[in-house]
């Protein structure tokens, strides 16, 4: 089973362990090299007035990304980022997918589909699954003529990105939606289409 | 038996056939899903009564050998009479990590004293699904 969701939506819940113990919550999300996949997420303490933790939560640990809350089975998962980022170099740098927000959305034909500002990511298991970058919300420009201010659009497995542009396949325009429902089957869809053209 | 219906219940001492104590509330240990001590109004001794010391948690009273078994509490029975780690009222989570409500009532076995069920607003999760009680959270180990 997978399931989709904003990775806005997940900054901010709360870490608990199956103790029932909130340690602490979730503060960004830390994207592999190359994108395409989750690596962990960045944590700040619990309440208003506690700052950011120097641990972080590897997706290895992850024992479920719920809607509610993100559980693990302990709080001595939690470790530094070089113990959990280890081989994970360049990750939080800002390359890849790392700090997409903002950017535009440049089709390889030249249209400028609009500006990210949020990114979609899949997760299908737990525990040694898998947590995808599978599409990006963006505030779509007029090209791409849509009724919608905000749409999904679904991502190939690797692409291009620099601080400045993004780029997919010109493609992608059929594959837009407007919400998450039918997203994930809009993805597939898109990824078999492009491995078909190839 | 639910939490809520033996509240209150007075404790008798068999010795002195007097009532010394009423039942305040539970102290529950997640690792073996059990009452590992029922809770009683404070008195000079104490505010607990560990399970092993109960004679009988019958209908109308929970009979304990005499007032000495009202003790504090100590070691992990302390831990586990900490507020934070009361059941009632508290936020539910699966280990999917969804909110599923909040502790309503508990039922128990009042022989083994066996949690045997978590009562959500709409419905009861089985006891042995119960993973962990911290002061964030029920964790519980079901989906509805």
């Amino acid at each position: 089973m997978s399931v989709l969701m904003r990775a806005g939506e997940v900054a901010k819940r709360p870490v608990v362990t199956m103790q029932g113990e909130d340690v602490a919550q979730i503060k960004d999300i830390v994207y592999a090299p190359g994108g395409g996949e989750v690596a962990g997420f960045t944590l700040a303490g619990r309440g208003i007035f506690s700052g950011p933790r120097k641990e972080v939560l590897a997706w290895k640990s992850v024992a479920a990304l719920g809607p509610d809350a993100v559980m693990i089975l302990r709080e001595d998962v939690l470790v530094s980022p070089d113990e959990a980022f280890a081989g994970v170099s360049g990750s939080g740098s800002g390359s890849g997918h790392g700090n997409v927000l903002g950017s535009r959305v440049l089709t390889d034909s030249g249209t400028d589909l609009g500006k990210v500002i949020d990114v979609i990511i899949e997760v299908s298991g737990a525990n040694g699954g898998q947590c995808d970058v599978v599409g990006y919300e963006i505030e779509a420009s007029e090209a791409l003529k849509t009724n919608s201010t905000k749409v999904l659009i679904p991502l190939p497995d690797t692409l291009a990105a620099s601080a400045e542009h993004l780029m997919v396949p010109a493609g992608a325009v059929d594959f837009v939606r407007d919400d998450l429902a039918g997203f994930g089957a809009a993805v597939d869809d898109f990824r078999a289409h492009l491995k078909g053209s190839h | 038996m639910l939490f809520s219906d033996a509240k209150g219940r007075k404790v008798v001492s068999t010795t002195t056939a007097e009532t010394i104590a009423k039942v305040a509330g539970f102290v529950v240990d997640p690792a073996s899903r059990s009452v590992v001590a029922v809770e009683v109004k404070k008195t000079k001794d104490g505010d607990v009564v560990l399970w092993e010391d109960v004679k009988g948690f019958g209908d109308d009273a929970v009979t304990v050998e005499s007032d000495e078994k009202i003790t504090a509490a100590v070691g992990d029975v302390a831990v586990l009479a900490d507020k934070h780690h009361q059941v009632l009222g508290k936020k539910v989570l699966s280990t999917a990590g969804a909110e599923l409500g909040s502790v309503k009532d508990v039922e128990f076995d009042e022989t083994s004293g066996t949690i045997t069920g978590i009562v959500l607003e709409s419905e009861t999760a089985p006891g042995n699904r119960l993973i962990g009680v911290g002061s964030y959270a029920v964790v519980i180990d079901w989906s509805n």
